[in-house]
């Protein structure tokens, strides 16, 4: 079909162009060896990060530990065990807060968010037809697949580190902030606490991966951006619709979404790695089967938006 | 472009790769018999002698004694009052940490949150992060002993056998099975089974660590079910002295403490709860029957279930375990919240109600006694004198 | 159909390409013949699989059959030597909205992992001056009118210093003003030795801009080669204004002609509003009649044709031999009677 294996001609050597006709718009020589290098995904990032979306979506993710910090602020104190997890906790410091919103938005703020991101990779461009002038660039297929993952994965891991970061910031103003109590009743101090609280955002960045992946092939699908990203979206919601039927238990290990809420397991003493390790090796496993079908599919895509 | 097909082919590789690894994966590694043969005597004479008294390790508990799991909504869990039938019927995961006799810290780990059993000495702390308790308790001298009793809400392989193994008698064949792998590690596998035809119980399995002797997992078998019925085994373990700063507990600022009177004699039998001592004290179960027929019967009273009027429990009562009991289902403990739950999983039978697991049978006559045991229904009626 | 001799260099060949959507048969086994330094206008019809076969060349969407060789390389295995030297605009111009029309050209000028990054800034600006939108450089192309867009989907295709230029309608939704700049555009391009591939609804277009032409209908490539070889290729006819048109039909099949019609004074032809029409007045039906060209073989001389008619007594009002024009051609070969804009 109509992309190489990467490298398989990685160069247009310049002694194969014939002579640059004279008084083209020309900027330079041509180059001669051509680069994987980072311009089209510093460009990726660029698009990403410049639209006014992206930042909608950041914003409403950035809300959440305000509300949350403000609602425990006005009311009266939350009496402990009731509501989320550590929603009692905030009052008697402020870090809590991170972890509290972290909590709330990991079934369904930040999967939206994320399958937004992912599945607007492919069928977004298809959807504005950029998709063409990319791949006609040549941006290459495999790379542009690659360029496109990158782009959703550091979405992925900057969404869940705004709900920390900002729910450190806001819970640091209205809260004290002090030694923090794990789980296991040890206090650590606010230093190890923050950074506790950024090993959590990293094991849901982790956690999101797999949902991204799975967004990328579902944007290989369809032309219709919205499509995909509603699929991506509804499939984090069945995974986690699954995960609560006990009938289905031999199920329950296989599924994306298991191991999202045991970054619990961070906030032990000694920390319980375990779950990061499953988690991880899970998600690289949803990485690895939807990224092929993604290449199998984009790959062999007759591209007609 | 002829071979667009070529493109798909990692697409389906990948998978069938990652089915390859995981069914290997997943295959008992029997590598022939890599431990020498050994009798059933010698097996349980390694564990008489493991002196392992230091390890940090993972237990995972699984159980399906045909018991309705608890709901689980959310991450928030299930209200403290039910959680010592929570315990045996959700799959749990724990780390227990040993150091020498008088050092142990258990850990329950539950969803966003835990439940932790401090010993350092003869200071006991509980503490449970759910609703931010802690529990004090000095326990008398001489304790040392016993240390097992810190070992907390999830019985440690080293319990479980010992309590096991105390009932081993004519009544059951010991014999050792094929080696096992259990946390990494070459295991011996004791297995129990039942002479008697009349019992719930189908075998009992124990791992012992083939080079220190320690057991490693208990495997509780039900007749007609598949999946054990209930099993305790560590995931993980080493066997070397965890960091001190382990064992040093104090309780967290904002934290409710609770101070628990220190107990009298007995250091297997600590509930922290103040109503359960009385009940038991009152009014002994009577048991019918011998070995793995044996059928308990408590006079009326004793199952009283009563609704929420008994203090609550910082931590499950680590005594529920009873070695003369098969089953640590019986009441004889707080049972406060899951009364309701148990009242639900009974049906009404001749003469009673009945709340059947697949280990242990309970029936309640509407007289108020009450008769248990790891034998079907049929016998506890007989022993009722119904029929 | 005149085959263009395969001696000359060829920017663009295909052999036997072909397309199948489903059931249909989006192009139909084509044999393009672009050669190097030709300003080429692919013609045909709104639907006639001209875009796709733009597709196919390009590498976007996989052939069914047939190969393509685009700058003497296999396409598209040899994708990425080939298409940095090619500039294309395919099926309209397409850009990020939220982005500005210089942001949009950086983009796509960083998915070319051939070119320097250095000098991407200055290409960038070079380019937009080219098609005379600099003063909208910083605009948000969300702002930019349909004529704007365009200019800016052929900036993008002079980014780099090209070979080929594919061009997909490019003068779609332009105002004369702009579709003469792009005319122009074109003509400097093809000074400079690029080799120009236009695809074009528009016959107008193509004849004021082109050195060769092919014309696709219903998939199939219909005809091709340079201007004056398309115009020739039309058979010349006769066309004959009588009041007696049953007894001329007769003498003219007599000879061995086919008659295309009789049109009464007044109605159109079939094929559409031919000029002779006018001058029928009320004088008589205009007859037409191919005259094979090549005249040796059994072809008629018009001469003859003149004489046997007045043998037979035939009121001969008007008599003539015609070139049929590129755009009949054009209408005939694709049957389609659709806005040849002049």
């Amino acid at each position: 079909m109509s992309s190489e294996t990467p490298g398989a001609s990685a160069a247009a050597p310049a002694a194969d162009a014939p002579a640059t006709p004279p008084g083209k718009p020309s900027g330079g020589p041509r180059a001669v060896r051509r680069t994987w290098g980072g311009g089209l995904f510093a460009s990726e990032l660029g698009v990403l990060f410049r639209r006014r979306r992206t930042w909608a979506m950041l914003g409403t993710l950035a809300a959440i530990p305000i509300l949350i910090a403000v609602a425990v602020r006005v009311s009266s104190a939350v009496p402990a065990g009731r509501g989320p997890a550590f929603l009692d906790r905030i009052t008697q410091n402020g870090l809590f807060v991170g972890v509290t919103a972290m909590l709330v938005s990991v079934p369904l703020f930040l999967p939206l968010t994320v399958g937004v991101v992912a599945g607007d990779t492919v069928a977004g461009e298809a959807g504005l037809g950029t998709l063409r002038y990319l791949l006609v660039a040549p941006a290459g297929r495999v790379r542009l697949l690659l360029v496109k993952y990158g782009g959703a994965a550091v979405f992925a891991v900057v969404a869940p580190l705004v709900v920390a970061l900002v729910g450190a910031g806001i819970g640091a103003s209205l809260f004290p902030v002090g030694p923090v109590t794990l789980l296991s009743g040890d206090a650590i101090g606010a230093g190890e606490a923050l950074l506790r609280l950024l090993l959590i955002a990293a094991y849901l960045a982790v956690s999101l991966l797999g949902l991204s992946a799975i967004g990328l092939f579902m944007s290989t699908l369809t032309d219709v951006p919205v499509g995909a990203m509603a699929s991506t979206v509804v499939l984090s919601v069945v995974s986690q619709v699954l995960d609560a039927l006990p009938q289905l238990e031999w199920l329950h290990p296989w599924l994306f979404s298991h191991y999202w809420l045991d970054f619990a397991d961070l906030l032990r003493q000694p920390v319980a790695w375990d779950s990061f390790a499953t988690n991880a090796v899970l998600q690289a496993g949803y990485v690895a089967v939807f990224g092929a079908l993604a290449y199998g599919r984009f790959v062999t895509k007759d591209v007609l938006s | 472009m002829t071979r667009k097909w070529l493109r798909w082919v990692p697409a389906v590789a990948v998978p069938a790769m990652i089915a390859a690894g995981v069914l290997v994966g997943s295959l008992p590694a029997s590598a022939g018999d890599p431990l020498p043969a050994k009798t059933p005597q010698q097996v349980l004479l390694m564990i008489a002698q493991h002196n392992e008294k230091s390890l940090s390790g993972t237990l995972e508990q699984t159980s399906d004694i045909g018991l309705p799991q608890l709901p689980k909504t959310g991450p928030g869990g299930v209200s403290s009052d039910a959680a010592w039938l929570e315990l045996l019927t959700g799959p749990h995961t724990a780390r227990v940490y040993l150091d020498g006799p008088d050092n142990a810290r258990v850990q329950v780990l539950d969803k966003m949150a835990e439940r932790n059993a401090v010993r350092r000495g003869n200071e006991l702390w509980f503490y449970n992060s759910k609703d931010n308790t802690a529990a004090h308790t000095q326990l008398p001298a001489g304790a040392g002993d016993h240390h097992k009793a810190a070992a907390g809400p999830v019985p440690t392989p080293e319990d479980l056998a010992a309590r096991l193994l105390a009932t081993l008698d004519a009544t059951t064949d010991v014999s050792v099975g094929t080696d096992v792998q259990v946390a990494g590690r070459a295991a011996y596998n004791l297995v129990l089974t039942p002479k008697s035809a009349v019992t719930l119980v189908d075998s009992i399995a124990i791992s012992v660590d083939g080079t220190s002797g320690l057991p490693l997992g208990v495997e509780l078998n039900a007749r007609g079910q598949a999946e054990p019925a209930f099993k305790v085994a560590f995931t993980s373990l080493t066997l070397q002295a965890p960091d001190a700063a382990m064992f040093a507990f104090t309780p967290p600022a904002g934290a409710t403490v609770t101070e628990i009177p220190a107990p009298e004699r007995k250091a297997n039998a600590t509930p922290p709860s103040g109503t359960a001592p009385e009940a038991k004290g009152a009014k002994r179960p009577t048991v019918t029957g011998t070995g793995w027929e044996s059928v308990l019967e408590f006079p009326a009273g004793a199952a009283a279930m009563p609704g929420t009027a008994a203090g609550q429990a910082p931590m499950p009562d680590p005594a529920a375990g009873n070695p003369a009991q098969a089953d640590p289902a019986l009441p004889g403990g707080p049972m406060t919240g899951a009364a309701s739950l148990l009242e639900q999983a009974a049906v009404a039978v001749p003469g009673g109600r009945l709340i059947s697991t697949s280990l242990v049978n309970v029936l309640i006559l509407d007289d108020g006694r009450m008769f248990a045991g790891a034998v079907p229904l049929a016998r506890l009626q007989a022993a009722a004198g119904l029929g | 159909m005149t085959a263009v001799a395969h001696t000359t260099e060829l920017s663009i060949e295909t052999t036997g390409l072909s397309k199948r959507f489903g059931r249909q048969l989006a192009v139909d086994g084509i044999d393009l013949a672009v050669p190097t330094g030709s300003v080429f206008g692919f013609l045909g019809p709104n639907g006639s699989g001209k875009t796709t076969t733009i597709r196919l060349m390009l590498g976007l969407s996989a052939a069914t059959a047939g190969s393509v060789r685009l700058l003497g390389r296999e396409m598209p295995r040899h994708l990425h030597e080939v298409l940095p030297r090619v500039g294309a605009l395919v099926e309209g111009p397409a850009f990020y909205p939220f982005l500005s029309g210089a942001a949009n050209l950086h983009r796509f000028d960083a998915a070319d992992p051939h070119v320097p990054a250095a000098t991407r800034k200055a290409r960038v600006r070079d380019a937009l001056d080219r098609v005379g939108l600099s003063h909208a450089a910083d605009k948000k192309v969300r702002a930019y009118s349909l004529g704007m867009k365009q200019r800016l989907g052929i900036a993008n295709a002079l980014l780099a210093p090209r070979e080929l230029l594919v061009l997909d309608e490019p003068t779609n939704g332009l105002d004369p003003q702009g579709t003469r700049e792009v005319r122009s555009l074109v003509r400097s391009l093809a000074e400079d030795g690029v080799t120009v591939f236009v695809s074009s609804h528009l016959l107008a277009e193509v004849e004021q801009i082109c050195t060769h032409a092919a014309i696709m209908s219903a998939g199939r490539l219909v005809a091709q080669g340079t201007l004056a070889e398309l115009r020739q290729a039309g058979q010349a006819r006769l066309r004959v204004l009588t009041p007696d048109a049953g007894a001329a039909a007769q003498v003219l099949v007599g000879l061995g002609l086919t008659v295309d019609g009789a049109t009464p004074a007044g109605r159109s032809r079939p094929t559409g509003d031919g000029p002779a029409r006018d001058a029928s007045g009320s004088d008589g039906d205009v007859l037409y009649a191919p005259l094979r060209a090549g005249s040796g073989d059994g072809g008629v001389p018009p001469e003859a044709v003149v004489a046997a008619l007045v043998a037979a007594g035939v009121r001969v009002r008007g008599f003539a031999t015609e070139q049929v024009s590129l755009e009949e051609r054009f209408v005939a070969l694709t049957g389609e009677g659709f806005d040849v804009v002049q």
